[in-house]
């Protein structure tokens, strides 16, 4: 059986989903139940876990299930978002491919032709999709939004210190939409708490995040029967077993690691042990018991206190530590031994197999270890002293059920992913196409220079040459550049001011061949340079960079045509950007620095919004702009969700009102709401919407397969590139 | 095996508080709850429609676990009560009630659910201050110097539990054992940590509950054939123990991965079995007197060592081996080969006992914190049942050491914390006027939550709350259910956290 991948099923299939967890979505939202034939129960506001615990049948849902699923396992924040942005995307697009489609019945084209141009259409929009995602909105996030980001970290100082109120603000944003509404506050505070005591200093929480997500499981311990209130952080680690031996040390206390059983067997694996009398045998058992006692000897003799296994010691290993005074802990999971081993920086003790003379240098030192004891049941404690910057700590949650414990678990381990997300330098790169009616996406310094002096006109020229002569098209089109600038002008820096500041130092060469404009271009670049410097004395550091940079190219330039102009657009006091430009591959890289937030509450998406329909004005090709549109569009239903349940001044029509209104007339932006959120996020999970909607689009036709799956392939893996 | 059933799609609802059939069951929980509450509350008897034995209680541990819920929201309420139990062992109902109550109570106001959480936390938050700070009318400091307070909290614990079917005389029998064993289990010279030891519940069914008894030490029940063997035993002033983890039957130990090829007329039975023997030597040239093994002892040895007048008992099981070493002071010999003489351990006397139709051989420690509690009643149903309430009983006591502080019981706290937040907030109403925090649209609502959300029904009403008067009460060992302190404020806390939670249910 086959039916028609159709844009209108695929809207059918979200809004459903749509419809379970836009409920669940912001501060105001619901928890939702979900019971299983088991007889199990589930509570849950987290989008990803609710979207997994539904038993979906139709293709399309498990795919966008799919994409969710793999949206989260890398920035584990926004799987209700995704939903209900996809829904209205698919909205948008529905509504207006209705609009076309009536024209075209019209004309009375046979059902098999409408339905190839239908897939041609839709396989042209998804390419639309695609150009936008790869294109324009790298661009509108580099040029327009990024003035308006705030950073995370502390902006009294030069270098990068974390603030722990903006750390608060972003973390009880988080909590609010995903756990209870009593425990947001303790949750989040906790989960500050544990990050700040984790951190040895400053400068590593790079590190601390990436550890703390890769073993989230090995650092927290579930509690249930107690309140939540009685969750709390412990200094040390805390192996979920208990010991098989354990005998009270104090002072200097050795671990060491063993992956294999200490007492030496019979035969390895692919050898045989040829048994000929009686005699030998009780030889070799006698020598077995010999050469054990001779290991745990020595490893006392070394002052170890403490022996840890991943795998189960025989009864005899155990005797006789206990009898050397060795605490033995057993059966650690591969992953509890490689985070000591990372913690600690401990390598395996590797058993010697011949000579009995060895020296054991894989020891380390703990502070403590003593058992500990939750609701009765038996942990083992460990004063592990770091060699690394984590320091290690283990979050106790409790909670009165289960379910409730492992919501918490689930909250705290997405927002560690989110940090670890929000903490990486976020690159945008795109294309700056050289055909002219791609002007209005070309940066504004590139235009700013060629409007304000007539030599860098030439150099366009000349480095446009090959492209088919387009230089009179550019005169052409200056007249419309000089509009474009009065609308940046108020954004950026004002224009008049570098007006005033270039004439004075226009080069007298005029150039003649291509050696010559590579001199324009480097006496272009120092005033650029300068006039940022009188506009905005405070980012000095920046330009300084910048001219550093600029006499860099100068020598390595082979082509004599890539310029570097840096230090555009620090709007924020400590934002740090450079805008890299090659121009004669028409590429643009820059970066969104580390720690970008914005307050939370739809502020994101109506900044977006606002922009790309300034876009869309702008833009000539029609589906560009039709895509654009659909897109501004859908992400207003974001906010419009969140702020449902608002009324009089906080409702939302009045929200955006304002908001535009500060836009238009470049006043700052008042937030109704204290939290942050991080603009990284935001950032990915638009890409992977839009990447998941390209996918959906493409679909022409579904096949349904009764037979048995012959293979099971893993559906996310290739997602995961 | 895992439940076979058709894939159904997915099903949505919503709002599933709010609905008539979930209210209906709420109230039928209720209903079954409140009627087995207090001394004077009614037994439920459950049973299953298939088979199995009759289970007649009015405890919660064992009627919420054998009561079939099928709602998801009496399932969390159920699930949540049992968490709570197997963390603080006693009140469970209580926690259930006043679940109910709660929920009920907060439907009936119409209030939003953000209300409700908020007014919920500043409630809770209103009594947990008030329970902790030394003002509290209904704190009794426990006093470890006399045994009255705790076997007060005893003998309410006890009493509260019906259907173990004892008399006023057993009662107080039964209060004085478990106090008993508890103050066995305390370590007479602690050091810097207080490490509580273990009593160890042995099952006598079918006998009169006055012969329970309560020894230090520990009982190992034996066949009476196997007593015959070990009789008589002679009398020293100290018995060299040794107890081994490792099996002693003579099977192979792990042999490792690779094959292992033994040429033909080589018996390893015999080599292991002459280890074994050479192990028994050992032990008899050590002057071992008794021999116990986790596992199995091979019959040789066992004859062996009988021949050498050691006794010798196995298949001792791992539930008992932590208490052992600890009785006797001896670390488990994980090994065939030489035994370390620091592994032996000693017990100060060894005597058979017989009680009823059992046999025992009692280990008695020179000093140690492991007691037996010999507990015996009439049936299987009631026996089950004072098990349960003896257990609880020593959760509780040991509960005492973590917060010594006690609150007077017969529904009088319950009385006294809903007057105090009566008092509260009818002065909040009068003096704060319109600024206070809590965003109630109308002060009555407050008041009638609260007013209603503490009276829980209790089995001996009080009508004042004077400490002078309770203590008198007190003094005349008038029964009062005394609650432990701590206790009842995780409890409360568990609770409305858990109500708060259920409560974005709502509307």
């Amino acid at each position: 059986m086959a039916a028609l991948g159709s844009a209108k099923a695929a809207l059918q299939v979200t809004e459903v989903l749509e419809t379970i967890l836009s409920r669940c979505l912001g501060p105001e939202g619901r928890q939702v139940l979900c019971t299983k034939p088991t007889g199990e129960v589930l509570i849950s506001r987290s989008g990803g876990c609710l979207l997994e615990a539904l038993h979906l049948e139709h293709p399309i849902a498990r795919m966008v299930v799919a994409c969710v699923s793999s949206h989260l396992r890398r920035t584990g924040d926004g799987a209700k978002t995704f939903i209900i942005l996809l829904c209205h995307l698919l909205r948008g697009l529905h509504t207006v491919i209705d609009k076309e489609q009536d024209s075209l019945i019209s004309k009375n084209i046979q059902t098999h032709r409408r339905h190839w141009k239908n897939c041609c259409q839709w396989k042209f929009i998804s390419q639309a999709l695609l150009t936008f995602q790869t294109q324009i909105l790298d661009y509108i996030m580099d040029h327009y939004l990024s003035k308006h980001f705030l950073t995370i970290f502390s902006s009294s100082t030069e270098e990068r210190t974390l603030c722990r109120s903006s750390l608060e603000l972003l973390l009880e944003a988080y909590f609010c939409g995903r756990v209870g509404r009593n425990n947001h506050y303790f949750i989040s505070q906790l989960m500050c708490n544990y990050f700040f005591k984790c951190m040895a200093c400053e400068s590593g929480f790079e590190e601390v995040f990436d550890l703390v997500d890769d073993y989230f499981v090995e650092l927290n311990v579930g509690v249930t029967g107690l309140p939540v209130s009685d969750s709390r952080i412990i200094a040390g680690l805390v192996l979920h077993r208990d010991f098989s031996v354990y005998c009270p040390a104090d002072g200097d206390i050795r671990i060491v690691i063993v992956t294999e059983t200490i007492q030496p067997l019979f035969s390895a694996s692919a050898s045989e042990f040829i048994l000929n009398s009686e005699a030998q045998f009780q030889t070799s058992q006698f020598w077995i018991m010999e050469k054990t006692k001779a290991i745990v000897k020595h490893l006392q003799s070394q002052n170890v206190k403490l022996l840890l296994s991943s795998v189960k010691q025989p009864d005899l290993v155990t005797y006789y530590a206990g009898l050397n005074g060795i605490s033995v802990v057993e059966c650690l999971s591969p992953e509890e031994v490689s985070l000591i081993q990372r913690v600690m920086g401990l390598s395996p003790f590797i058993l010697p197999q011949a000579s009995s003379q060895y020296e054991i240098c894989n020891t380390a030192s703990v502070k403590f270890c003593k058992p500990l004891t939750l609701r009765s049941k038996r942990y083992v404690h460990l004063g592990l002293i770091s060699t690394c910057s984590f320091v290690p700590h283990c979050i106790v949650l409790c909670g009165p059920v289960q379910g409730l414990v492992e919501q918490h678990e689930g909250a705290l381990h997405g927002a560690f992913k989110m940090l670890r997300q929000l903490f990486k330098d976020l690159d945008l790169s795109y294309m700056i196409q050289t055909s002219d009616q791609n002007h209005t996406s070309s940066p504004l310094t590139y235009k700013d220079s060629r409007e304000s002096n007539p030599l860098p006109e030439i150099v366009n020229g000349l480095i446009q040459r090959p492209y088919q002569g387009t230089v009179v098209k550019n005169k052409g089109n200056l007249a419309k550049t000089q509009t474009y600038l009065k609308v940046y002008s108020n954004l950026v820096v004002p224009s008049v001011e570098l007006e005033t500041c270039i004439p004075c130092s226009t080069p007298k060469v005029t150039p003649t061949d291509t050696y010559q404009t590579n001199e324009t271009l480097r006496c272009l670049a120092p005033t650029k340079t300068r006039t940022i410097d009188d506009n905005e004395p405070f980012i000095e550091s920046n330009s300084a960079n910048s001219t550093a940079e600029n006499t860099g190219i100068e020598i390595s330039s082979e082509n004599l045509q890539v310029t570097k102009i840096a230090g555009k657009g620090n709007m924020l006091p400590v934002r740090e950007k450079s805008l890299e430009m090659c121009t004669s591959q028409s590429y643009c890289c820059s970066t969104l620095p580390a720690g970008c937030v914005l307050p939370v509450g739809g502020n994101f998406e109506i900044l977006l919004h606002y922009y790309l329909l300034n876009y869309t004005r702008k833009c000539q090709q029609s589906e560009e702009s039709v895509v654009s549109m659909i897109i501004a569009n859908a992400l207003l239903g974001i906010p419009q969700v969140l702020y449902k349940s608002k009324k009089g001044k906080y409702s939302f029509p009045q929200i955006y009102i304002r908001t535009l209104h500060a836009l238009q007339t470049s006043q700052p932006i008042v937030s109704s709401q204290k939290g942050l959120e991080s603009v990284a996020g935001k950032y990915q999970l638009l890409t992977s919407v839009l990447q998941c909607l390209t996918k959906i689009l493409t679909i022409d036709l579904v096949i349904n397969i009764r037979r048995q799956p012959r293979e099971m392939y893993d559906q996310d893996s290739d997602e995961e590139v | 095996m895992s439940r076979l059933e058709a894939k159904k799609p997915s099903l949505c609802k919503s709002e599933p508080l709010t609905s008539e059939k979930v209210r209906a069951t709420l109230c039928v929980l209720k209903g079954i709850l409140t009627s087995s509450y207090g001394p004077s509350g009614r037994l439920k008897q459950v049973h299953n429609g298939l088979g199995g034995c009759v289970c007649t209680t009015s405890q919660s541990s064992a009627l919420l676990s054998n009561l079939p819920v099928t709602h998801p929201i009496l399932k969390i309420l159920t699930t949540s009560t049992k968490n709570h139990v197997s963390c603080f062992s006693d009140c469970g109902l209580f926690t259930a009630i006043l679940c109910c109550n709660l929920i009920e109570n907060v439907q009936r106001t119409g209030l939003t659910p953000t209300t409700v959480i908020k007014l919920n936390q500043h409630l809770l938050r209103l009594c947990t201050n008030y329970l902790k700070s030394e003002s509290c009318g209904c704190r009794i400091p426990v006093d470890f110097s006399s045994p009255q307070t705790l076997l007060c909290l005893v003998r309410s614990i006890v009493t509260s539990k019906p259907a173990c079917m004892l008399t006023r005389e057993e009662t107080d029998h039964i209060s004085a054992l478990v106090l008993k064993a508890f103050l066995l289990t305390i370590p007479e010279n602690t050091k810097d940590r207080l490490i509580l030891g273990k009593s160890i519940i042995v099952p006598l069914k079918g006998h009169r509950v006055l012969d329970s008894t309560v020894f230090p030490g520990i009982l190992i029940e034996v066949s009476e054939v196997q007593l015959m063997k070990i009789l008589p035993i002679k009398k020293s002033n100290a018995f060299k123990v040794a107890l081994f983890c490792a099996s002693l039957s003579g099977d192979l130990s792990d042999t490792g991965e690779g094959t292992m090829v033994v040429s033909s007329g080589v018996s390893l039975e015999n080599a292991v079995l002459e280890q074994l023997l050479n192990l028994g030597r050992q032990l008899v040239s050590d002057h071992v007197d008794l021999v116990m093994c986790q596992k199995v002892l091979h019959p040789s040895l066992k004859q062996f060592l009988s021949m050498h007048q050691v006794i010798a008992i196995d298949r001792v099981g791992v539930a008992l081996m932590e208490p052992l070493s600890k009785v006797t002071g001896t670390q488990p010999i994980g090994s065939l080969g030489s035994i370390s003489p620091s592994s032996y351990g000693s017990v100060k006397d060894l005597c058979p006992a017989k009680f009823g139709f059992k046999h025992f051989l009692h280990l008695i420690p020179n000093e140690a914190t492991i007691c037996s509690l010999l507990l015996c009643n009439r049936n299987d149903t009631a026996w089950d049942e004072l098990k349960l309430t003896c257990q609880t009983a020593l959760h509780v006591l040991q509960l005492t050491i973590k917060e010594p502080c006690v609150l007077l019981g017969g529904g009088c706290t319950e009385t006294h914390l809903a007057a105090y937040i009566r008092h509260k907030i009818s002065n909040r109403r009068t003096s704060a006027g319109k600024n206070h925090q809590l965003q109630v649209p109308a002060g009555k609502d407050v008041h009638c939550l609260s007013y209603k959300k503490w009276s829980i029904p209790a089995p001996q009403p009080m009508t004042s709350c004077h400490q002078p008067e309770l203590l008198w009460f007190f003094s005349n060992g008038l029964l009062f259910k005394t609650i432990l302190l701590d206790f009842l404020l995780l409890q409360k806390i568990t609770l409305l956290c858990f109500v708060c939670w259920t409560c974005l249910w709502f509307c």
